[in-house]
């Protein structure tokens, strides 16, 4: 027979096992916390893909910014591209901002997948991936929350919809006004 | 006495060649770049690493580590800069000092377990009771071996 510790051991053991799995199925497996979030975001400074010359992160320090990976070979990125078409009109003209970096895709067919999909917001190049390495993306499309602050407070990995964009977009929001 | 000088010189050459293998060298900027990326996990691949993986993320992923070699960052600075990005997870060997760490505990923690059971076993087992049979089995018994006996022959 076991001693009454090692009975009392297992059964402690086998709780812990239970609470764990328990934690880890409740989290959404698309909001991941990798080593990017509540850590200030990687600055760039890439070509706009309409041939505008170049843009810079920084140049919308003090907004909330929406950064989001796409490519037009991916297929969620055409599924979940009417949300962002809508929030983006939603906050267009605001304190928000929306920037598209195209993800290992040639500018040429980018370019023709945003004039196709109604993407008016900016979007850049990406030809060396350095933007997504920087920001830890594991494949488009790849949606990063970016407070005032300049700190990445949410990320969704696959495709987003329009109540997740809204909800951590106006959670920054208030955040900012506090 | 020519053989022997052969030997000694053979052996002579043999001891230069181990000599000149084992010497620490500074490794290449190519070495380099294939330990780093030997460490890396290719983050769209299953269990390859950056190094192994033919897919464009770890090409990218091969071509930022050369630079920053050609830059002159230090090993663990170019390590940091993905860890920064992707967590310890794109280390194929968790670092011991972090929470994904605790992974190389697991085989002690597994040990320990192992022989705090086996020694509860040993301690807290019952002793086998072997009864003494009695005078009337002793005698059944052996009358059962006679007959045995006597049926073989």
């Amino acid at each position: 027979m076991l001693s009454r510790a090692v009975r009392v051991a297992i059964v402690v053991a086998m709780l812990g096992l239970v609470v764990t799995l328990a934690l880890a199925f409740r989290r959404d497996p698309h909001d991941i916390r990798t080593g990017t979030i509540g850590k200030p975001a990687p600055a760039f400074v890439a070509d706009r893909l309409d041939g505008g010359g170049t843009l810079s992160l920084s140049d919308y320090t003090g907004k909330v910014v929406v950064v989001n990976f796409f490519a037009s070979w991916c297929l969620p990125c055409t599924q979940e591209n009417p949300a962002l078409v809508r929030v983006y009109e939603r906050y267009r003209g605001s304190d928000v901002v929306m920037l598209g970096v195209v993800y290992q895709e040639s500018r040429d067919s980018a370019l023709s997948y945003v004039k196709r999909m109604g993407i008016n917001w900016s979007a850049v190049a990406d030809d060396d991936g350095r933007v997504a390495l920087s920001y830890g993306v594991f494949g488009p499309p790849e949606t990063f929350f970016i407070g005032p602050d300049g700190v990445i407070a949410g990320r969704h990995i696959g495709p987003i919809d329009e109540t997740t964009l809204i909800t951590g977009i106006e959670a920054l929001r208030r955040e900012a006004t506090r | 006495m020519k053989t022997r000088i052969v030997i000694a010189a053979a052996f002579l050459a043999l001891a230069a060649a181990l000599v000149l293998a084992a010497r620490p060298h500074e490794p290449t900027a190519d070495e380099r770049v294939d330990r780093i990326t030997a460490e890396l996990r290719c983050p769209v691949c299953q269990g390859l690493s950056v190094k192994d993986s033919p897919s464009e993320t770890a090409r990218q992923m091969r071509d930022l580590v050369a630079e920053r070699v050609r830059e002159g960052k230090s090993d663990a600075e170019i390590e940091a800069e993905f860890r920064a990005a992707y967590g310890d997870w794109v280390l194929l060997s968790p670092p011991i000092a972090s929470w994904s760490g605790l992974v190389w505990l697991a085989p002690l923690a597994a040990i320990a377990a192992g022989l705090l059971l086996a020694t509860a076993r040993v301690r807290g087992g019952a002793p086998i009771n072997v009864a003494e049979p009695s005078a009337a089995q002793v005698a059944a018994l052996r009358e059962r071996v006679a007959r045995e006996e006597a049926a073989e022959g």
